[in-house]
């Protein structure tokens, strides 16, 4: 290893582990500022620890909203020092939150249902975050009402989630402003769309979920009826009927920019 | 890269510029043209699919842009990041930038990224290291790299090259640019216990493309480069000088947190003019900052402040 790179690692561990070993750390730097070696330090481990906990409440405002500020910043220190970043960006620092608030759940074996929906809602928030910078279709045609059903495809800035708590109705409340009770445990179904750089948040019946699922999936319009009805025991003329009516499912969802067109 | 030199010599003097923040895009794209240019984050648009790569195209449409990057990490032992140079490249291809920048330091190591502008052991080791790479990098994206000076609170006790010369000998050796923050210089000179005139003295001032203009934080004891406050008269008074050194470099303000509206902080970048004309700046002693320190190189979140507001619930 040459010499630039033992500083650099030594100097990086000490920004993840700041009290694992401070005076190895202390040691890589001259005294003779007006800081010292590990007054210098201090300032880019504190640097270090505020920058990415201030972009997680950025990404994550509803759970930030539900934990309070200071437990919140606890989870951040913890999940930083765990899984520190990797990528470049920013916009990547919550994309593991979730899967490690799973990992490392503060109710341990005795799961309460207040830790499920803290981790339901950091999955809902980072899918939103994820969904304002996705590729998307703007500057391209969606699909009309008179776009034939063979034809159907979903636009790109489209994303379905599968939650165990309503985190779609207590993150817009925390959004107007309001200091919504945690829910009680009921399933949620939701889907993210984005049309002309808006994001809607369309919760979704449990048959719609898998209705779109199986079309985001690949089936087309047809198949993904076919499937559904099969699987909820529904009469296929029925579900075929819902999906066309006047006030069914296909216009409001090409009106709210679900789908595009595919190329004959 | 050998033309890199040539194409540094055909870089346009921009005048004065504003960072490109999201707090302004609505008034920057609905209102009359102004006579600036603007400074994009790089990493703010480079990977985005959504509206922030609309704006900057729509912002490149209308004003002179140069791209600012804060993590090509072009001093870490790490091997480039390819796939970031691409993107970079992408970007860059769209929009056009008059030239593209970063700084010298690392941001982070064994595949681990700390988004702060760590310093470098101003060594011979590290100057072959960077050198090597701003050639890379040069090569790759077709055009000179700009460098900028950070603001540091450390010096690494292996150092044997001060900053200025060690920009110096880079740009000697590769043919980049510089940039020069002149808080920069002010808020490492300060913390170091050095003459901010003597480092500006020994700056290469000849390799200059642009310079920096922000605020920072006294803490008394030291400073911090906080980006969220006016231009302090000690920088203003360094500024002046530099202006005139580097033959009046392309010079924009930088504003990161607490953020005035757009004519506030063009307010704060037409000070600039009083001292390009040769004015000297006021000897008003300002007091220490009220409060906890801030966060030193805010490299933050630019875009999603302002994207909050496009979402709708369709319940």
């Amino acid at each position: 290893m040459t010499d630039l790179a033992a500083a650099q690692r030594r100097m990086h561990d000490a920004l993840i582990f700041p009290s694992a070993d401070p005076a190895s750390a202390q040691a890589l730097f001259a005294g003779d500022g007006r800081l010292g070696a590990a007054g210098g330090l201090a300032v880019y481990q504190r640097g270090y620890f505020l920058r990415i906990a201030a972009c997680m409440r950025e990404q994550f405002p509803a759970l930030c909203h539900a934990l309070g500020r200071a437990l919140f910043d606890d989870f951040v220190a913890d999940y930083i020092r765990d899984c520190p970043p990797e990528r470049h960006t920013l916009y990547d620092l919550g994309r593991r939150f979730a899967g490690w608030m799973e990992a490392n759940r503060p109710d341990g074996e005795a799961r309460e249902a207040w830790v499920d929906f803290m981790i339901d809602l950091a999955r809902f928030e980072y899918a939103v975050f994820a969904m304002f910078d996705a590729e998307g279709n703007e500057g391209r045609p969606f699909a009309t009402a008179d776009t034939p059903d063979a034809a159907l495809r979903l636009q790109p800035a489209f994303a379905l989630g599968r939650y165990g708590f309503p985190v779609g109705d207590y993150y817009h409340a925390v959004r107007r402003g309001e200091n919504p009770a945690l829910p009680a445990p009921a399933p949620s179904h939701i889907a993210l769309v984005r049309t002309d750089y808006v994001t809607r948040t369309v919760p979704l019946s449990e048959t719609h979920h898998a209705f779109l699922a199986e079309m985001q999936a690949g089936g087309g319009v047809e198949m993904a009826l076919i499937e559904v009805s099969a699987r909820f025991g529904l009469d296929l003329e029925e579900a075929r009927r819902s999906w066309r009516d006047a006030h069914g499912s296909r216009d409001r969802w090409i009106e709210w920019g679900f789908f595009v067109e595919a190329n004959p | 890269m050998a033309a890199a030199e040539d194409m540094l010599a055909g870089l346009p003097r921009l005048g004065l510029g504003l960072g490109l923040r999201s707090v302004h895009f609505e008034t920057i794209l609905s209102g009359e043209p102004q006579d600036v240019w603007f400074e994009a984050i790089s990493e703010n648009f480079m990977d985005s699919g959504g509206r922030p790569r609309a704006v900057i195209r729509a912002v490149a449409e209308r004003y002179p842009l140069v791209l600012h990057g804060v993590s090509l990490s072009i001093g870490s032992s790490d091997p480039l990041d390819f796939g970031y140079l691409a993107s970079l490249k992408r970007l860059a291809d769209e929009v056009r930038p008059a030239w593209v920048s970063d700084h010298l330091c690392w941001t982070g190591v064994n595949g681990r990224n700390s988004h702060d502008l760590l310093p470098m052991p101003l060594t011979e080791e590290s100057l072959a290291h960077v050198a090597a790479r701003v050639r890379q990098v040069q090569d790759y994206l077709e055009r000179p790299l700009i460098l900028e000076n950070p603001s540091s609170y450390v010096r690494f006790a292996q150092s044997t090259i001060d900053e200025p010369d060690f920009l110096g000998a880079l740009a000697d050796e590769t043919g980049c640019g510089l940039l020069l923050d002149v808080n920069n210089v002010y808020v490492t000179c300060f913390n170091a216990g050095v003459d901010p005139l003597a480092y500006l003295d020994a700056f290469p001032c000849d390799r200059v493309v642009q310079m920096h203009l922000a605020g920072h934080q006294d803490m008394g004891s030291h400073l911090i480069d906080t980006h969220d406050r006016p231009v302090r008269p000690e920088v203003w008074e360094l500024f002046r000088l530099a202006w005139v050194r580097t033959g009046g470099a392309s010079t924009l303000l930088e504003w990161d947190d607490h953020i005035p509206d757009f004519d506030g902080c063009l307010s704060e970048l037409r000070k600039a003019e009083r001292y390009m004309a040769g004015e000297s700046a006021p000897l008003e002693a300002e007091g220490r900052a009220a409060g906890g320190e801030g966060v030193s190189n805010p490299v933050g979140f630019i875009v999603p402040r302002a994207m909050d507001s496009l979402l709708e619930d369709a319940a």
